[in-house]
């Protein structure tokens, strides 16, 4: 029944936009940030720890707001993709 | 377009833009309703039941289409469920009562429903005296709003601006134009939002129907509690057409301080016995996920309006969390439409500033949404004590295990069973009392 997330995502529609519309301070993440929640509540896995540091990728992003609320240590600015681009859902 | 003045500009095609839109068009304003996906719903997410008739009362139309409804089904079953790890308790309430339009609710997919609102929208436009000079834009990503002499005047999306009277700033939850202005707080705190995180599963439609009981158009909305490992939340189980809408909601601040994974909350969700056969013979055909208010009063700003703007549905905060349902999307249109019915009478006032558009706070609060709202914090509070996440699921489960159990012992009377299962649990007579005295007082 477990399906990973990579997985999961691929039911969906992602119109790439080449400018990441979030961007992450990973400084903040890798020195004085203790929890690195993002990487545990992020749907759609945009944050891993690789290498001890942290990495962030946009394009699998589903906009979801999450960690634009979870983030307490300023990390994350986060917008919408440019006009015409990111998700669409089919079904919603 | 660039030219011409709008009476108002909505910013977002969900439900609370598509509401307010849809009155402002029915009472011959002249409007701009954006979108920034592909068309309105294509970004929206919700579980999702829409409740009551406040769908009904804006979109009239939505009656004749019952043939082949832009929502999914009408829910005249609710069941609510207490899990433990390996055993779930149900009440479970079916009623023909719930049969007639008005539904009580309504399953919805927002990518299907809030297209068809979209096109409602663009009907009410055509028959109006702005037919040619109303629209709704979507692909468009409104990046700021323009402000001069301190009042909001329109929108700014990449070159293009937009001039208008006035602007609702129907979002969504992410409101990062409405904390632009501080009509809410630049940063939210978690504490006030939670993550809902879902599957769609699609099946044989008559499998679907074989499975979940149900003859027609007729479908079920199962909530469940305890199977999120302690954190704020719980689960949900809504039947569509052909599928079903399957997921958690999670307290973002408690997801934070725990260990957990949202997508391994979400695999151990559906591995749990009374869900893992509903899944055989449906296939997994959409992953989403969204932010949602958790209902707190605290989140919605003091003030929703200011010069030039007001904001509503999921961008205002609006979610009711009864305890028996949660409630977000009736509670979005209902804003709509008052705060398109705020801006009409501001038209006819030619006053769009702070004092007159106040008028809108003052309808939502002698709406049933802030009524709600103010008289159910006690059920937020209630609900939103850590126990009832694991502890009293469990004990729930561990008494009526022992209530059905035969094996070949002398039976305990029900009594001793309860007696035993709270002497086992982590909660005390105390805790059960209190408990008791402040459920009856604000469910």
């Amino acid at each position: 029944m477990s399906m990973s997330v990579k997985d999961r995502l691929a039911t969906n529609k992602t119109k790439l936009s080449k400018k990441p519309h979030i961007t992450v301070e990973t400084d903040i993440c890798d020195t004085t940030c203790t929890h690195k929640c993002t990487t545990r509540v992020c749907p759609a896995k945009c944050f891993e720890i690789v290498n001890d540091k942290m990495a962030f990728q946009y394009e699998d992003c589903i906009e979801c707001g999450t960690c634009l609320h979870a983030c307490d240590q300023g990390a994350v600015s986060w917008k919408f993709p440019e006009s015409g681009h990111g998700i669409t859902f089919r079904l919603g | 377009m660039e030219d011409e003045k709008f009476d108002c500009i909505i910013v977002g095609g969900g439900v609370a833009g598509c509401a307010a839109a849809k009155v402002l068009a029915d009472n011959n304003m002249k409007i701009l309703l954006v979108e920034k996906g592909e068309w309105t719903g294509s970004k929206n997410v919700s579980g999702g039941v829409l409740y009551g008739p406040t769908p009904w009362e804006i979109f009239p139309e939505l009656k004749n289409t019952l043939e082949n409804p832009p929502f999914e089904r009408f829910i005249n079953r609710r069941r609510l469920s207490f899990m433990s790890d390996d055993s779930s308790f149900s009440i479970d309430y079916k009623s023909q009562k719930y049969d007639n339009v008005p539904y009580n609710g309504v399953s919805v997919l927002r990518s299907k429903f809030d297209r068809w609102l979209g096109e409602q929208v663009e009907e009410s436009i055509a028959k109006s005296d702005f037919a040619e000079d109303s629209f709704v834009a979507t692909e468009v990503m409104v990046e700021e709003l323009i402000i001069k002499d301190g009042k909001v005047c329109g929108i700014r999306a990449g070159e293009d601006e937009f001039e208008s009277d006035c602007v609702i700033l129907a979002e969504g939850v992410n409101s990062l134009l409405t904390r632009s202005i501080g009509l809410q707080k630049e940063i939210v705190d978690a504490k006030y939002v939670a993550t809902g995180i879902k599957e769609v599963w699609q099946y044989d439609q008559d499998l679907l129907e074989a499975k979940f009981q149900l003859d027609g158009l007729e479908g079920v909305s199962n909530e469940f509690v305890g199977c999120t490992k302690g954190i704020e939340g719980g689960g949900f189980l809504y039947t569509n057409k052909d599928s079903i809408s399957l997921g958690l909601v999670l307290g973002i601040k408690d997801l934070r301080d725990s260990n957990e994974t949202v997508y391994d909350l979400l695999d151990s969700f559906k591995d749990h016995t009374s869900i893992k056969p509903l899944l055989k013979g449906g296939k997994m055909v959409e992953y989403s996920a969204h932010v949602v208010p958790v209902g707190d009063i605290d989140m919605i700003p003091k003030q929703l309006y200011t010069d030039g703007a007001v904001v509503v549905g999921d961008a205002a905060g609006l979610v009711l969390n009864t305890g028996k349902s949660i409630e977000g999307m009736n509670l979005a249109m209902e804003s709509g439409r008052q705060a398109a019915l705020a801006i009409i009478e501001a038209k006819k006032k030619r006053d769009f500033s702070k004092a007159s558009l106040k008028s809108y706070q003052d309808r939502l609060s002698e709406s049933y949404v802030m009524k709600d709202l103010r008289n159910f914090q006690g059920a937020f509070h209630f609900i939103h004590n850590p126990d009832m996440f694991k502890k009293y699921p469990d004990l729930v489960n561990s008494i009526m295990n022992d209530v059905f159990l035969v094996d070949g012992q002398e039976k305990k009377k029900t009594r001793d069973i309860i007696k035993k299962a709270v002497d086992e649990s982590d909660l005390s007579y105390w805790d059960l009392m209190k408990t008791s005295i402040q459920g009856g007082l604000s469910l």
